[in-house]
């Protein structure tokens, strides 16, 4: 579904991502893990296209992403859930979950995911007029994966949905995830620096360290790897 | 004759009668020409200091329509200024289009995330160039003699009375109550634009975050143009119908766009509606001080409210803080 080969990102002279190969297959869920600063949020920004590479290439399914703006790359059914949340604080819970739907396939699928996103995300049909600036942590959270959600996506890519919320918040979180993942059959590729909870969940995982892909393959290779016990599960 | 044994009390009950129905008239102008600054600068944040002569085009556009193409004998005195002034904006929608792609987008929006104040050094100085262009262009162009485009109702009013026992008489001129009327149509028309459709909604959250509005698929450029193309076009809009009961020549622009900016600020910035009403009070005020101000003094009123307004509601009068407290 999403092929990345030979991916190279340098901010000025700093290389950001060195020659990074990725594959997502359909109904897949994967996970990228890696310290802070190994280029997670780069890679995610470049296959969205706010980022530009210096080489190599992007395909979802079949079609050469590299040749289109940001903006229509979203039209072909990615939905990028951003780090750091990125809510549009000054428009509404509901105004928000509309701006997801903006590409045709969402407004076409409206009523039917905003059931589904109301049942997933109780609280925000509570707060569906309030401003999404005045919503905490975790709701903000909620609101920005059921905004990726409103958008009828094939791929959910979701950047560090854990960062600033307590564990019990989180674990929510990635329930939810894993429920979008099985019951609706969403592809996801997912960017966590929490490597035991997302590791999980996942079918395959690549770690990415200082812009390298250092290690990939399936669960098991990944929690086998005494690289990762030893740097990120404390083992 | 019956004035002279008129108590005084009346005439100022009668003048101010007066002053707050032109205050109100006038300020529905106003408001129609602030909601136009406050898309592109209330919620774009792109500063343009040419929205005067944007106001300018608009009286000379509508000017020519009549003048020169005979809306008025072709459409009656009635409806002609005021479809002219309604034509203006489309015909200024598309200019601010083309100027926004070719010039001002290069100091807005995307091309200017990250930078230095976020480009609004770049913007002063394009848009003040833009401005003095746009002002002396238009002085070899349509020359300096003041304008206004003539129709029957500019002096023809509605009289309102005998009230109050026979004292108080108001009278309502006709072509500001019609103009009032259309600022207030077309200014509906653009917060149901802003607040329902998929497409207004679109441009705040292009404005709010251009980088998730871009995961949404939301252009974030041609939403800049296209709310600086609409903005452009309102305060046209707004330009056609001052025109109807205002002389003008092409430096109108600057008594205006001091007002426009109060207005937005006044109203609070990120609010069109709030910016009508900004538009609105800046009007009634106006009006309203003639009666106790010189009239060189009637900017000063507005001056004068504006700091007390801000200095209790530093948000303006209906901007809201979207941040958790």
């Amino acid at each position: 579904m999403l092929r990345i080969e030979g991916l190279s990102v340098a901010y000025g002279g700093l290389k950001a991502l060195v020659e990074v190969d990725l594959e997502v297959s359909e109904g897949e869920f994967v996970t990228i893990v890696g310290p802070n600063g190994a280029g997670k949020t780069t890679l995610f920004k470049t296959i969205s296209g706010t980022v530009a590479p210096v080489a190599g290439r992007i395909s979802y399914r079949g079609q050469d992403l590299l040749a289109l703006p940001a903006a229509a790359r979203a039209h072909l059914g990615m939905a990028h859930v951003p780090e750091g949340r990125q809510v549009f604080k000054t428009l509404s819970v509901d105004d928000n979950l509309q701006m997801g739907a903006y590409v045709a396939a969402g407004r076409r699928d409206w009523v039917r995911n905003r059931k589904r996103i109301m049942e997933l995300f109780p609280v925000l049909d509570e707060r569906r007029d309030q401003l999404a600036g005045t919503l905490s942590g975790g709701e903000q959270q909620m609101l920005a994966i059921a905004r990726g959600l409103a958008g009828s996506p094939h791929l959910l890519m979701l950047d560090e949905p854990s960062m600033g919320l307590a564990p019990t918040i989180t674990d929510a979180i990635f329930e939810r995830i894993r429920a979008v993942h099985k019951e609706d059959g969403l592809t996801i590729l997912l960017v966590e620096q929490r490597v035991a909870e997302a590791l999980e969940s996942c079918d395959r995982g690549y770690l990415l360290d200082t812009g390298r892909v250092a290690l990939h393959g399936s669960y098991e290779t990944l929690l086998s790897d005494a690289r990762v016990k030893k740097a990120y599960l404390g083992m | 004759m019956k004035r002279a044994r008129v108590s005084d009390l009346a005439i100022i009950v009668e003048s101010f009668f007066q002053a707050a129905v032109a205050g109100i008239l006038v300020g529905c102008i106003y408001g129609l020409m602030c909601c136009g600054l406050s898309l592109i600068f209330g919620i774009m944040r792109v500063i343009n200091f040419a929205q005067g002569e944007f106001l300018m085009l608009g009286m000379y556009f509508a000017f020519y329509l009549v003048t020169g193409f005979g809306l008025v004998a072709f459409l009656g005195p009635i409806y002609g200024p005021f479809l002219a002034a309604l034509l203006a904006g489309p015909v200024l929608f598309v200019f601010g289009y083309l100027l926004h792609q070719y010039l001002v987008g290069r100091v807005t929006g995307v091309n200017v995330i990250g930078a230095e104040a976020e480009g609004h050094y770049a913007q002063l100085i394009l848009t003040l160039g833009l401005s003095l262009v746009l002002a002396n262009g238009g002085l070899i162009l349509f020359g300096s003699v003041p304008q206004v485009i003539r129709t029957p109702l500019s002096s023809t009013a509605w009289l309102i009375g005998p009230l109050l026992g026979d004292y108080v008489e108001i009278f309502i001129n006709q072509a500001r109550a019609y103009s009032a009327l259309v600022s207030i149509l077309v200014a509906v028309g653009l917060f149901q634009f802003m607040a329902r459709s998929s497409l207004g909604k679109s441009l705040l959250a292009a404005a709010d975050n251009p980088e998730a509005a871009s995961y949404m698929g939301i252009d974030v450029d041609r939403a800049h143009r296209l709310a600086f193309a609409i903005g452009t076009g309102i305060t046209a809009v707004a330009g056609g119908l001052v025109a109807t009961y205002y002389p003008f020549q092409p430096y109108v622009g600057i008594d205006f766009v001091i007002i426009m900016y109060a207005g937005v600020v006044l109203g609070g910035i990120g609010s069109v509606a709030g910016a009508f009403l900004g538009g609105f009070v800046i009007g009634v005020v106006q009006q309203v001080s003639t009666m106790v101000l010189p009239i060189q003094l009637q900017n000063t009123a507005i001056f004068v409210v504006f700091l007390i307004v801000v200095m209790f509601r530093p948000h303006g009068l209906f901007g809201r803080s979207a941040e958790r407290t």
